[in-house]
């Protein structure tokens, strides 16, 4: 799918598909929910979908443009999955990562694109 | 870590040096490493006769360094490729705006790259030059940034590893300033933050020199 082709919850998942696209870099964007928890009723209490899947790296990438003492919910939901789902590969991006990213891709304007929170 | 001489024996990098807060890595460690590269290389390709090839222009400082360091016959060549155009998606995907030469079909091919990150360049090349069957494909990369590696790239070469900061010099750029530092050095948060290169400061000094 391309970046053009569908809406994303924020301006900087949408850069980063139109990234992959510019490089021939399949992604898949929000294709798996992870159970994380349970209750003793089998409910799904705690779940994680991170952001994109490259299927030809195995890859999910989740983005995040919240300020560091922010994202202890976040850095918590990774490490989770990373312990339930040994197997599964994922790259957690958080908002210094995405910066470099963003400037290293020439996108000038990232500073206004991560004021909303991700 | 290494501080930085503001009284560099080259004056004209001055205006630069103070966007830079620390070294990361010194001229010597780069030199030193690179003889070490060459030497490797020499060793492994020797009656191979390979092609090198880098892609422009970040690749150049390293590439005429690796090169003076290598003691077997090889030959070079460089491909230059489209960049991302942020917000014009109508410029298409990547595209090689220059390609090589020399003919790669069962050549022993070396791809000398500065700083692999995402891996996402080169990845593309890699597919590009694997369709030409060659008899080998190899990567050597300066500097390694493997914190946001994207894309699967094989290693066969390292310089080092950098830390994950935003760092310029030995080739690495901003906004195309700053590759000709001799050293790699992290940038000040805030010339990110201003977004400006020391190349414009250059610009405005001489521009200033000028009388403008």
């Amino acid at each position: 799918m391309k970046a053009s082709a569908r809406s994303f919850a924020h301006p900087v998942e949408e850069e980063f598909a139109r990234i992959l696209d510019f490089y021939g870099i399949p992604w898949q964007y929000e294709p798996r929910t992870f159970v994380l928890e349970r209750d003793e009723q089998g409910n799904v209490t705690d779940a994680f979908t991170p952001d994109f899947y490259l299927p030809e790296q195995d890859l999910y990438v989740e983005l995040t443009t919240m300020q560091p003492h922010q994202i202890r919910h976040k850095n918590r939901k990774v490490r989770r999955l990373r312990e339930l789902y040994p197997d599964v590969n994922i790259k957690l991006f958080k908002r210094r990562d995405i910066r470099s990213l963003l400037l290293k891709f020439g996108v000038e304007d990232y500073p206004e694109m991560m004021t909303n929170k991700l | 870590m290494t501080s930085i001489s503001m009284d560099s024996e080259q004056p004209g990098l001055s205006p630069m040096l103070r966007d830079i807060s620390r070294i990361v890595l010194s001229e010597e460690e780069i030199r030193r490493r690179v003889r070490e590269l060459g030497a490797q290389i020499s060793q492994d390709y020797a009656g191979l006769n390979p092609l090198l090839i880098g892609v422009l222009k970040g690749v150049l400082f390293f590439m005429s360094d690796l090169l003076r360091a290598i003691t077997i016959p090889v030959t070079v060549d460089f491909m230059a490729i489209s960049r991302y155009a942020p917000r014009q998606p109508a410029k298409g995907p990547v595209r090689l705006i220059k390609d090589l030469d020399e003919a790669v079909e069962g050549r022993h091919l070396l791809f000398v790259e500065d700083v692999i990150d995402t891996g996402l360049t080169l990845s593309y090349l890699l597919r590009t030059l694997k369709a030409r069957n060659p008899a080998s494909l190899e990567v050597c990369t300066l500097f390694n940034k493997p914190e946001h590696r994207l894309a699967d790239i094989p290693l066969k070469y390292k310089g080092f590893d950098l830390p994950d900061r935003f760092v310029v010099g030995y080739g690495l750029d901003y906004q195309e300033g700053y590759r000709h530092l001799p050293f790699v050095g992290e940038l000040k948060p805030e010339i990110l933050r201003l977004g400006r290169s020391g190349s414009e400061d250059v610009k405005r000094a001489n521009l200033e020199k000028a009388g403008h």
